[in-house]
């Protein structure tokens, strides 16, 4: 396999991001997702294909889009511009006529090569900070072999790799990617199998068993607890995520706390946003975050 | 540490003095003008400076260390009629009652100055200077909505200089006069070249004997205090006044007090002296530590006590005003900064880093004042150390502006290619903004005037016609829509830009000459090299180095409007020349569709985009190479810079429609840094773009300007990162950056004009996005956390 040349579906590449792994890094970022958290704030990350995204205060009504698209897809309304999804073929023809750049596609097709051209532009910011890559998503491991290309193509070139993922594929991928991957940003939403599958779409087995697995295997972990108020911040669910964590053997743990800024783009993409749930207070985060320094695990709020 | 109460006291009542003006100076020079008619003009300028330091008003503060004051109250400013005569006039009555700078002036005051102002009448630059000009340079010169923008030192002395601070902290004036004395003593006076080289030290002589008078003024009046004083600790702070008052500027200083004092006596000199801006204490940190270090050693001086000095001298410095020129019609102002530059840190001559204990003291002085004054600066290079950048980064942090970051590692290189020794390279200072100058010996000129490329790229479109004007100011580089390749274009372009330069050196050489005959500097010159080794007033070529340093504006407006026009003109065919045209004569009325596709669907400098970029470094390399063909009066060369101070708005308002999808009279880009809300990937994107402008050939500086939002220095982690920005930064060998921590109003701006500030990326929660495309209600409550976190 010419791993140079294998494709991937990109959603966003962005650079001087300080808060995922060590140093200066570019996340890149993948679509598709087997789950579906209720609070995802990347909603466009969450289809394996591409999708055309509407930005109405971009909108300058000029109507072109409407008169062009081949499918007859998009609609004025007093909202704003709608795309009807279901006759959409993402042609990309209305978002190239829309000059004011109201109409976005989400996901362009991109090889391992041209994404590494990118990530290593950067390079002398790496090098003086100790940064590098780190592929996020989406979930990478949905992109098996994409992630294991460009992972392993940035290692040779001796980059600095991180992966963040929900660990929800099969082990043997993620084993796969190992020696190419200097840290995992691993995601814990829930200990409890039930209240897992009820709101991210699936059970919890297989992330816990391959969180095990990855850390006997002595694989870099820092596990990643998304604070949800009323989902997963009871004390009991807390204090069973951070003893998981130390039984397994991991030292460092990041709490996320839940925000709404991805809510404005399920409008963007024609979806709903059903949590009306509100970010957790900063004096609960520093209580939490007390609570598991407590217990002997390295925490932050927020990455590193 | 803590500011004193003393010190904030003393910040406190700085404060609360309105902007006024004071007669004084304007009277005084005025009556020793009258007297001195018929003498060399430098020695009726020494002693002018003389009549003024003899007579003005003198006042020792309440609580004050350091002593010296430029006019009759805290925020007054004097009157320089042998610069500002008209335009001072012009203004009287609308001083006190502008929107903007304003300055109380009483009835009596404005009649003292009409009857003062008569009397210059014909005799300063601005009157002078342009009936000198050839008519066709005459021409382009008077224009309403003009290319070149050369008059700050047609309305001002020129100032812009590092002088040689440590020569009078380590000889005294008596030093000098001891020196000017065998000079004299050793020139025949019936050599002809030897008449000015007399005429000059004599003037010389008169100034060190001013100054010292001066001095002994404050030590005259420190002890009267002294006498009547009750409380018995500020009796004993007068009397040390009084003692140092009497000894430095005269003697070489011996103690840190003392220098400090005879520091403060030059800098505020420099400012009664003339009217320049950009005076700039220089390296600061360097020649003041030996004083510092061996009182310290000695136990003569606690690092509480330093520190309480330093911030007296910060305040100090703030204390100097300038009154603002702003003609009652200008639609735009940039504001008026004294830009003191002060610089802390870097390589000494042997290329050793020399960062020290004091240079961290001037950093939280300027924490402790938080005023704008001086403009405080920092030099980075491989070896800075660690700690001092962490103290800088936590400066930067509080949202001030400053310090602004130089690199020694191109700087030093491009000093050079400019002829100056390594030596010197190595010793150099940052005057006014971001002009890089070697400390003690250089006259740089270096904002001698404003340049607008973005100007040309219209002229060059419309075969030299304004769009403002509909005339015909520029050459005829032929019909633009008939033009069927790039090059053409470019081509036009560079013929436009050669022309004005050609025009913006005939009238700034006229200026130099004018200043030489007009306004020679005594003062300064006595303690810049090598003034008194040549006999030489500074005005007149006496500095060991001479440069004259004109400002490119508008680069990255013309490398997008250039990319623009590549790509989607010439390469995809999107849009004919014709149809650009059109949209451009038209400022896009009704043709917001052409305007977005040239925003929108071409690629823009500060992205990493090989296009743009390149465009950007050709159009900047060929500004500076054609500047830098020219000589100036004083025997030196001139010196490119891309850097706009304030001028990219004024600027940008004399400019019409330009195809990157600029509006007529918007604002131009800030000197290399991309335009307004079009560089969206970030720091790191801006940095490697910005790296592609060859900077060694902008010696006279660029300024680069970087937003941050505080979120993304809220950790200490955070701010390691940024030091790792900082050392790429130097790696890449770029000349200055400034950060600029977006406040809650910069928010509110992006919120009524997205377009502009597309840049503006929030991190929240480690939540990366573009602050433009957050609907209102997280941008208020993103507004809401920014308030919170500065
Ligand atoms: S083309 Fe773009 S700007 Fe025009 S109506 Fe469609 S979405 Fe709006
Ligand atoms: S992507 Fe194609 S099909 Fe979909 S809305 Fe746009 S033009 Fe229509």
């Amino acid at each position: 396999m010419d791993i140079e040349r294998t494709t991937g579906l990109i959603f966003n590449i962005q650079r001087y991001s300080i808060h995922d792994g060590p140093g200066i890094r570019t996340l890149v970022f993948l679509k598709g997702c087997p789950l579906r958290c209720e609070w995802c704030a990347n909603p466009e990350s969450q289809l394996g294909h591409p999708e055309i995204i509407v930005v109405p205060n971009r909108c300058i009504g000029c109507g072109k889009c409407i008169a062009i698209c081949p499918e007859k897809a998009i609609t004025s309304t007093p909202i704003g511009n709608v795309i009807n999804r279901s006759r959409c073929t993402v042609c990309g023809i209305c978002v190239e006529h829309c000059f004011a750049e109201a109409l976005q596609i989400m996901g362009t097709t991109k090889t391992a090569y041209d994404v590494l051209q990118d990530i290593e532009g950067d390079d002398i910011f790496y090098q003086h900070s100790g940064g590098g890559v780190t592929i996020s998503g989406g979930e990478p491991f949905t992109q098996a072999k994409f992630t294991f290309s460009l992972l392993k193509l940035c290692k040779e070139r001796g980059l600095n790799t991180a992966v963040e993922t929900s660990g929800f594929t099969s082990y043997e991928i993620i084993e796969a990617c190992l020696p190419y991957t200097d840290l995992f940003l691993y995601d814990i939403k829930h200990l409890d199998c039930d209240i897992h599958k009820q709101h991210t779409g699936v059970e919890n087995s297989l992330i816990i068993d391959n969180a095990r697995r990855l850390a006997a295997k002595g694989a870099n972990l820092t596990v990643r607890l998304p604070v949800i108020p009323g989902f997963n911040d009871s004390e009991e669910n807390l204090v069973n995520t951070v003893e998981f964590v130390k039984e397994i053997g991991v030292t460092e743990m990041h709490l996320l706390p839940y925000h709404r800024f991805g809510e404005q783009k399920y409008r963007q993409l024609g979806r709903e946003y059903k949590l009306t749930i509100m970010p957790p207070e900063q004096e609960r985060m520093e209580s939490i975050l007390k609570m598991v320094e407590r217990r002997g695990v390295n925490v932050k709020v927020g990455g590193n | 540490m803590e500011p004193t109460l003393r010190v904030k006291s003393l910040r406190k009542r700085l404060r609360s003095f309105p902007q006024a003006i004071c007669v004084e100076r304007a009277v005084l020079i005025t009556e020793s003008y009258r007297e001195t008619e018929g003498e060399p003009m430098v020695i009726r300028r020494a002693k002018a400076l003389s009549r003024i330091l003899e007579k003005m008003s003198i006042y020792i503060g309440d609580g004050e260390l350091i002593v010296g004051n430029q006019a009759s109250a805290p925020n007054k400013a004097p009157v320089f009629p042998e610069t500002g005569a008209r335009w001072v006039a012009e203004q009287l009555d609308s001083f006190a009652t502008r929107t903007v700078n304003r300055f109380l002036v009483t009835e009596e005051e404005k009649k003292v100055l009409r009857d003062i102002l008569t009397y210059w009448k014909e005799k300063t630059v601005l009157e002078v200077a342009p009936k000198l000009l050839p008519d066709e340079t005459r021409e382009i010169f008077e224009l309403t909505y003009p290319v070149i923008s050369p008059t700050l030192f047609l309305r001002n002395c020129v100032g812009h200089l590092v002088p040689n601070y440590a020569a009078i902290l380590k000889r005294g004036f008596g030093g000098i006069r001891t020196e000017v004395q065998e000079k004299m003593e050793s020139l025949d006076p019936s050599m002809p070249e030897n008449i000015s080289k007399l005429q000059f030290y004599r003037a010389v002589l008169i100034i060190c004997d001013a100054v010292s008078h001066f001095a002994q003024r404050y030590a005259d009046l420190a002890e009267q205090l002294a006498s009547t004083e009750d409380d018995e600790s500020r009796k004993k702070e007068l009397k040390d006044i009084a003692e140092i008052c009497r000894w430095v500027p005269e003697n070489p200083a011996r103690t840190f007090r003392e220098a400090l004092q005879a520091f403060w006596f030059l800098q505020l000199i420099i400012h009664i002296e003339t009217d320049g801006l950009a005076e700039s204490p220089g390296r600061f940190d360097q020649y003041l530590y030996p004083y510092f270090s061996k009182d310290l050693a000695e136990g003569k001086l606690t690092l509480e006590e330093a520190q309480e000095l330093l911030d007296c001298v910060w305040i100090k410095m703030n204390e100097v005003i300038k009154l603002s020129d702003i003609p009652p019609a200008a639609k735009y102002f940039g504001g008026v900064t004294m830009s003191e530059n002060l610089i802390l840190g870097g390589i000494n001559e042997d290329g050793e880093d020399v960062t020290n204990e004091l240079s961290y003291l001037c950093l939280e002085a300027d924490r402790h004042i938080m005023l704008p004054q001086p403009a405080l600066s920092i030099r980075l290079h491989s070896r800075t150390p660690e700690r001092f950048l962490l103290k800088v980064v936590e400066l930067i942090k509080t949202g001030g502006g400053k310090p602004a970051i130089f690199n020694d590692e191109i700087i030093i290189p491009s000093l050079m290619s400019d002829g100056i020794p390594l030596k010197d390279a190595r010793n150099y200072a940052i005057v006014g903004c971001v002009e890089p100058t070697p400390s003690d010996n250089t006259n740089g000129w270096t904002n001698a005037a404003m340049f607008n490329l973005g100007k040309c790229l219209e002229l060059a479109l419309h075969n030299g016609v304004c769009q403002l004007s509909g005339k015909r100011i520029g050459l005829e580089t032929g019909d633009a829509k008939t033009f069927t390749s790039f090059d053409q274009v470019m081509s036009a372009f560079k013929k436009q830009v050669s022309y004005f330069i050609k025009h913006m050196v005939t009238m700034l050489n006229t200026w130099d000459k004018v200043h030489a005959e007009l306004i020679p500097t005594p003062f300064v010159s006595s303690f810049m090299d090598d003034c008194i080794a040549k006999g030489q007033d500074l005005a007149e070529g006496g500095a060991r180095f001479n440069f004259t340093g004109p400002q490119g504006i508008g680069l990255a407006d013309v490398a997008d409007s250039l990319t623009a026009i590549k790509t989607l003109v010439f390469e995809k065919k999107l849009l004919s020349m014709d149809q650009l045209i059109d949209a451009l004569s038209n400022d896009f009325e009704g043709q917001e569709d052409v305007r977005l596709l040239l925003r929108n669907k071409a690629p823009k400098y500060g992205n990493a985009e090989t296009t743009p970029d390149l465009l950007a470094r050709e159009v900047g390399l060929f500004y500076c190479r054609e500047v830098a063909q020219y000589n100036n009066p004083r025997g030196g060369k001139y010196r490119p810079g891309l850097y706009p101070v304030a001028s990219n708005v004024p600027l940008g308002g004399v400019v019409g429609a330009l195809p990157n999808g600029r509006k007529k009279g918007i604002p131009l880009a800030d000197g290399i840094s991309p335009v307004h809300g079009c560089d969206v990937k970030g720091p790191t994107a801006v940095l490697r773009s910005v790296s592609r402008v060859e900077h060694a050939a902008a010696t006279n500086g660029t300024l680069l300007n970087i937003k941050f939002h505080p979120s993304a220095l809220k950790s200490e982690n955070d701010m390691k990162k940024l030091i790792s920005l900082l050392r790429s930064f130097c790696s890449l060998k770029l000349m200055h950056i400034q950060f600029n921590v977006v406040s809650a109003d910069t928010l509110r701006m992006a919120q009524l004009d997205p377009e502009n500030n597309r840049d503006l990326m929030v991190r929240v929660a480690g939540y990366s996005a573009m602050f433009v495309d957050l609907d209102k209600k997280l941008q208020d409550d993103i507004i809401e956390r920014t308030e919170h976190m500065l």
